[in-house]
C-alpha cells in the first residue's frame, strides 16, 4: 500500500514557513558579539525540521541548502566558529532562498537556481573558512537527535578473533576529523569501554578502544559525532600496541574509578559490566544535571578526563540503582535533545551554561496549537451566529410567557442566553491572530531597506499582542508594508542630514496597534522630515487639484491619498509619501477602516489607519422604512436629527437640503432611492440619519430609528447577485432579513437622483 | 434528502437505461415538471425580504437556515394565473451548482419516473418561456407536463439572479 504523501504537503509548507519566520527573527535578535546559545539551537533546530521535512517529502534542493546550513550552525553553535555578521547575513539569504523553494514547491513560482547554487558555495565557503583554533583542554559533547544512516565499514583487520579476556581492541582512525570532534568522539566511546587517545607518525590522531562490543555499536556511537564516512575502525592484535597503551590506560581507569568511587584493578574495570553500566549513569547525570539544575558543582567537573576530579557525590547513589545499558541511557538523551557543553578549565564555562534557562517550555508551546482550515473556522461562526439568532427567537417568544406560570422555562431560557454569548465570544476569538504576525515580518525589510539606503533606522513595534481578525491581518499587510517602506524612504532622512538638523542619526520608525473603542489603531510613526503643507498645496494645484489656504492641514495631507497624486518629483521634493498611496487607501477603504496622517514638518509623520475588530460583525443602527428594516453601519452615522420645516430648504423647488450648523447637506430619501411605499413622505415626519463617507456627507432621510445592535454580515451574492446601495444583509432576531446600506454607493446615488430631478 | 434522491437514483438507472425522476408541480392551469436532484426542499411561503430596483418577479430574499437565498415567482415571470399568496403557496428550493435560489408555485403535485421514450421534443410554438429551456413534454395519465431546464432558466440572464457578466 502507498501512501500519497501530497497530502502532508501542505503541512509541511506551512511549518517551514513558521519555522523561517522563527528562525529569521531570532537571526535579527541575534547579539553578534555574544550570541545566546539557546537562540542558536532554536535557529539550527529550525533549519533541522526543515531539512528533515524536506528530506521525508523528496525536496532534495530544499534538504541539500539545509544541510549545509546546519553544518555551518552546528559549528558556530559548538563554539567552534565565531558568529560574524557576514555569517548572519548569510543565514538570511539562505533563509529567502528557503522560503523561494517552499514557494516554488507549493505554488509553482518560478526558483532562481542561480540564486540557490550562490548561497550554497556562500555557506559552504563560511563553514570551511572559519575554522577556529580548538582549544585542547575543553571538551564539548553533543548529542545530535539525528542517526545517520548506516554507513560501509571499512575494515582494514583480519578477521574478529576474540582476545583471551573477552575485549576486543579497535583502532579508529580518522580521515577528517577537528580535535573538537575527537574529544567528543573519546568521551562518547568511553560508554563502551576504555579509549586511549595516540597520534600516528603522519600527526593523525587516532583512537584505541578496548571493548565487548563489535563494530557496528562503535559506529552507531561515533555516528553521534562523526560522519561515518570520516572514520576508519580497525580491529586490532591488543599485544602490538602495548607500549602506548599502558601509561595512558592507567590514567583513563583512575579517572573511571575516582568517578565511581569504585577501588577496582584497571582490568577489572574494563572487563566488568556493572562499573561500566555505572559509569554511563554518572554520565547521564552530569548531563541532565547540566539541564536542570545548572549552575551547580558538577558542571564543572565535566568527565573527568583531562582536568583534576573530585568524586561525584551522586555516584554511589547511582550504583545502586544503576541497571539500565547503554544505549537505553543513550536514548534518554536523544529523546531529550540535549546538548551539553562543558569547559572544563575555561573560565566562560557558567555562561554558556547558565544561559539554558527553561529550553523545554519553549518547545512545548510550539505544540499547543492545531493547525485548522480557516473554511472550518468559518463554518462554526456561522453556526454561532445562527444559534444566537435562533435563541434571540426564543428569547422573544418567552417574553410574552406569564412569568409566575413559567419561571423555570424563563430561567433555562436565561442561561441559555448567557452560555450562547460566552460560546459566541470564544469562537470569535479563534479567528483572533496577534498583530505579531505582521509585525514579525517588518524588522528585516526595514534592516534591509535602512542598509540599501544608508540611512540609519530603529524600528520598534508597539501593542504586538493586540488581536485582530485573521481575515483583516492578512489583508493589512501589503498596505501596512507600504507605509512602512515609504517611512523608511522618504521619512527618515540621511545620517547626514539628520545631524545637521540636530536630530540623532539613528532615525526611529514605531509601528504600533492599540484597541480604541470599537476599533483597532494601527500607527506608523517616524520622526523625519514630516509633510511640508506648501509644498503639498502647490503641487495638488499644479496638478490641477481644488485647493485652497484655507484647507486644513488634515485636508491637505488626504492630498497624498488622491490618485496620479503621486510622482517621482513630489516624492523628492515633499519627502514623503506618494508611491501607490491611493492604493493604500482604497485597500483600507474596504476593509472598513479610515487613514488619518498627523505630521509636524521636521518631526516626523503619523499615518495611522483604524480598523473595525472583525469583518464579520458590524456596528449598526437599523432604521425603519414602510414595512421594512435596513441597517447602516454605525462608524458613517455622524447623527440623527428631526428637522424642523426651516432647517429644509430646496434647489429650484426640487432638490431638498437641510441646513444642520450652518453646512447645507443635500436628502437622500431612502424610499424613493429603493421604490418603497411608505407613509411618511416629508423629513420633518420621519428622520434624518447625517452620513458621511469617503469625505462626502448626505442626510438619509427614513421613517424612523430602531435601535442600534451588532449585525451579522451575510453577502447577499452568495446565492444572489450584487445591488445598487446593498452591502450585504444580515438576519435580525426574529429571523428576518435586513438589508446593510452601503452609505458610500448611497450618497453618489442621491447625487445622480438630485441631478435628474433638478433637470 | 440527497441520499435518497441518489438512492433512487440508482434504482431507475437499473431498471430503465434513459429514466428520470421529476418533481412535477403546478403553475397556473399548466403542470410542470424539472429534474428532482435539483431540489434541495420545499417549504410554505414566508414573508420576504424586498429587494430595492429589482424586477417585480424577483420577491425579495428570506432567511433560510442563516442562508440569505432569493425568491423568484415564475407565475409573475410567465404570466400564469392569478398571482396570489395563501396557505397553499409553496416554495421550491432549488440548489443549481451551489446557487440556492426559491421559486414560488402554485402547489407541488408528485414525484414521477420518465422513461427516454415518455417524453415528446417541443414543436416549435409561441410560449412565455423560451423554448430553449424546455427540454422536453411527457404525458402520464392523459396529462401533460412541460420539462423544463431549471439550471439553465435561473441561470439564464433574463432572470436576472445573476451579475451580468
Amino acid at each position: 500500500m502507498t501512501i500519497d504523501m501530497s497530502q502532508f504537503y501542505e503541512v509541511f509548507f506551512d511549518e517551514s514557513d513558521e519555522l523561517l519566520a522563527v528562525a529569521e527573527r531570532l537571526l535579527l535578535d541575534v547579539n553578534i558579539e555574544n550570541p545566546d546559545s539557546e537562540d542558536l539551537n532554536a535557529i539550527f533546530r529550525a533549519a533541522h525540521s526543515i531539512k528533515g521535512g524536506a528530506a521525508t517529502f523528496g525536496f532534495m534542493d530544499m534538504t541539500e541548502i539545509t544541510h549545509v546550513l546546519e553544518n555551518l550552525l552546528d559549528r558556530i553553535r559548538k563554539n567552534e566558529m565565531k558568529l560574524t555578521a557576514e555569517h548572519v547575513d548569510a543565514f538570511l539569504t539562505a533563509k529567502d532562498v528557503l522560503k523561494m523553494m517552499v514557494d516554488g514547491h507549493r505554488l509553482a513560482t518560478d526558483v532562481n537556481l542561480e540564486q540557490v547554487a550562490d548561497v550554497k558555495m556562500m555557506l559552504k565557503s563560511l563553514s570551511e573558512n572559519g575554522d577556529v583554533t580548538p582549544k585542547t583542554t575543553s571538551a564539548v559533547v553533543a548529542i545530535k537527535p539525528e542517526l545517520e544512516p548506516e554507513p560501509e565499514i571499512v575494515i582494514l583487520s583480519d578477521n574478529n578473533t576474540p582476545i583471551a579476556d573477552g575485549l576486543k581492541r579497535f583502532n579508529i582512525s580518522f580521515i577528517n576529523c577537528s580535535e573538537k570532534d575527537l574529544t567528543n568522539l573519546q568521551s562518547e566511546l568511553e560508554l563502551l569501554g576504555s579509549v586511549i587517545l595516540g597520534q600516528a607518525t603522519d600527526k593523525k590522531p587516532y583512537l584505541l578502544l578496548d571493548t565487548e562490543s563489535d563494530q557496528d555499536d562503535i559506529l552507531s556511537i561515533c555516528s553521534f559525532v562523526l560522519e561515518p564516512e570520516d572514520l576508519v575502525i580497525t580491529l586490532l592484535d591488543p599485544t602490538l600496541e602495548a607500549t602506548i597503551v599502558a601509561p595512558a590506560k592507567t590514567q583513563v581507569a583512575q579517572s573511571l574509578v575516582s568517578n565511581s568511587v569504585v577501588t577496582e584493578p584497571v582490568a577489572d574495570s574494563i572487563k566488568d559490566e556493572k562499573p561500566k553500566t555505572e559509569k554511563v549513569k554518572v554520565e547521564e547525570e552530569v548531563g541532565y544535571g547540566l539541564f536542570a539544575e545548572e549552575g551547580e558543582e558538577n558542571v564543572e567537573e565535566g568527565y573527568g578526563f583531562f582536568a583534576p576530579f573530585k568524586p561525584h557525590p551522586d555516584a554511589q547513589v547511582l550504583q545502586l540503582i544503576g541497571d539500565d545499558n547503554a544505549s537505553a541511557a543513550l536514548e534518554d538523551k536523544k529523546a531529550e535533545d540535549a546538548k551539553v557543553v562543558t569547559e572544563t578549565i575555561t573560565p566562560t564555562t557558567m555562561q554558556p551554561a547558565a544561559k539554558r534557562e527553561s529550553p523545554t517550555s519553549n518547545a512545548s508551546s510550539e505544540t499547543t496549537s492545531i493547525r485548522v482550515g480557516i473554511e472550518k473556522v468559518d463554518q462554526l461562526i456561522n453556526l454561532v451566529g445562527e444559534l444566537v439568532i435562533t435563541q434571540a427567537m426564543i428569547e422573544q417568544r418567552i417574553s410574552t410567557l406569564d412569568p409566575a406560570h413559567h419561571e423555570p422555562l424563563i430561567n433555562s431560557v436565561g442561561q441559555l442566553t448567557r452560555n450562547t454569548r460566552d460560546l459566541q465570544e470564544a469562537v470569535m476569538s479563534i479567528r483572533m491572530m496577534p498583530m505579531d504576525f505582521v509585525f514579525s515580518r517588518f524588522p528585516r525589510m526595514v534592516r534591509d531597506l535602512a542598509a540599501k539606503l544608508n540611512k540609519k533606522v530603529e524600528f520598534v513595534t508597539n501593542g504586538a499582542t493586540t488581536e485582530l481578525d485573521k481575515g483583516l491581518i492578512e489583508r493589512i499587510v501589503d498596505p501596512l508594508t507600504h507605509l512602512v517602506r515609504n517611512s523608511v524612504d522618504h521619512g527618515i532622512e540621511t545620517p547626514e542630514q539628520r545631524k545637521k538638523s540636530g536630530k540623532n542619526e539613528t532615525g526611529r520608525l514605531t509601528l504600533s496597534a492599540a484597541h480604541k473603542g470599537g476599533s483597532i489603531v494601527i500607527e506608523v510613526t517616524d520622526d523625519g522630515a514630516g509633510l511640508n503643507r506648501s509644498k503639498l498645496l502647490a503641487k495638488a494645484k499644479s496638478s490641477g487639484l481644488n485647493v485652497g489656504e484655507s484647507m486644513t492641514d488634515t485636508e491637505v495631507y488626504q492630498l497624498i491619498f488622491a490618485p496620479g497624486f503621486s510622482t517621482a518629483e513630489v516624492v523628492t521634493d515633499v519627502s514623503g509619501r506618494g508611491v501607490g498611496m491611493d492604493v493604500v487607501k482604497r485597500n483600507i477603504a474596504a476593509m472598513g477602516g479610515v487613514v488619518e496622517i498627523r505630521s509636524v514638518l521636521g518631526y516626523g509623520t503619523t499615518v495611522s489607519i483604524a480598523l473595525p475588530l472583525t469583518l464579520a460583525i458590524l456596528d449598526g443602527m437599523s432604521v425603519s422604512l414602510g414595512r421594512s428594516l435596513y441597517v447602516i453601519p454605525l462608524g458613517l452615522i455622524v447623527e440623527t436629527m428631526q428637522p424642523t420645516m426651516n432647517d429644509i430648504k430646496t434647489v429650484t423647488g426640487k432638490g431638498l437640503m437641510v441646513s444642520v450648523r450652518g453646512e447645507y447637506l443635500p436628502i437622500i430619501p431612502l424610499y424613493a432611492l429603493f421604490n418603497q411605499d411608505t407613509e411618511i413622505m416629508h423629513p420633518t415626519e420621519g428622520v434624518l440619519v447625517i452620513l458621511e463617507a469617503e469625505g462626502k456627507k448626505a442626510a438619509l432621510f427614513v421613517d424612523g430609528l430602531v435601535g442600534q445592535q451588532q449585525v451579522v454580515i451575510k453577502s447577499l451574492e452568495t446565492n444572489f447577485k450584487k445591488v445598487n446601495g446593498v452591502s450585504g444583509a444580515t438576519i435580525m432576531g426574529d429571523g428576518s432579513v435586513a438589508l446593510i446600506i452601503d452609505v458610500p454607493a448611497i450618497i453618489k446615488m442621491g447625487q445622480l437622483n438630485t441631478e435628474g430631478a433638478m433637470q | 434528502m440527497s441520499a435518497i434522491a441518489e438512492q433512487s437514483n440508482q434504482e431507475s438507472n437499473t431498471t430503465g437505461a434513459n429514466s428520470n425522476e421529476y418533481l412535477t408541480f403546478v403553475l397556473g392551469e399548466e403542470s410542470y415538471g424539472i429534474e428532482i436532484l435539483k431540489v434541495q426542499e420545499i417549504r410554505g411561503y414566508d414573508a420576504v425580504t424586498k429587494i430595492a430596483n429589482t424586477p417585480s418577479f424577483i420577491k425579495g430574499v428570506v432567511n433560510l437556515r442563516g442562508l440569505i437565498v432569493p425568491i423568484v415567482d415564475l407565475r409573475i415571470k410567465f404570466h400564469l394565473g392569478k398571482v396570489e399568496y395563501n396557505e397553499l403557496t409553496v416554495v421550491i428550493i432549488l440548489n443549481l451548482g451551489g446557487r440556492v435560489v426559491g421559486m414560488v408555485v402554485d402547489g407541488v403535485s408528485d414525484v414521477m419516473n420518465l422513461q427516454s421514450n415518455q417524453i415528446r421534443t417541443v414543436p416549435e410554438i409561441v410560449s412565455s418561456i423560451d423554448t430553449k429551456y424546455i427540454t422536453g413534454l411527457a404525458t402520464v395519465d392523459e396529462k401533460m407536463f412541460i420539462l423544463v431546464d431549471i439550471e439553465q432558466l435561473m441561470n439564464s440572464q433574463e432572470m436576472e439572479l445573476i451579475d451580468a457578466i
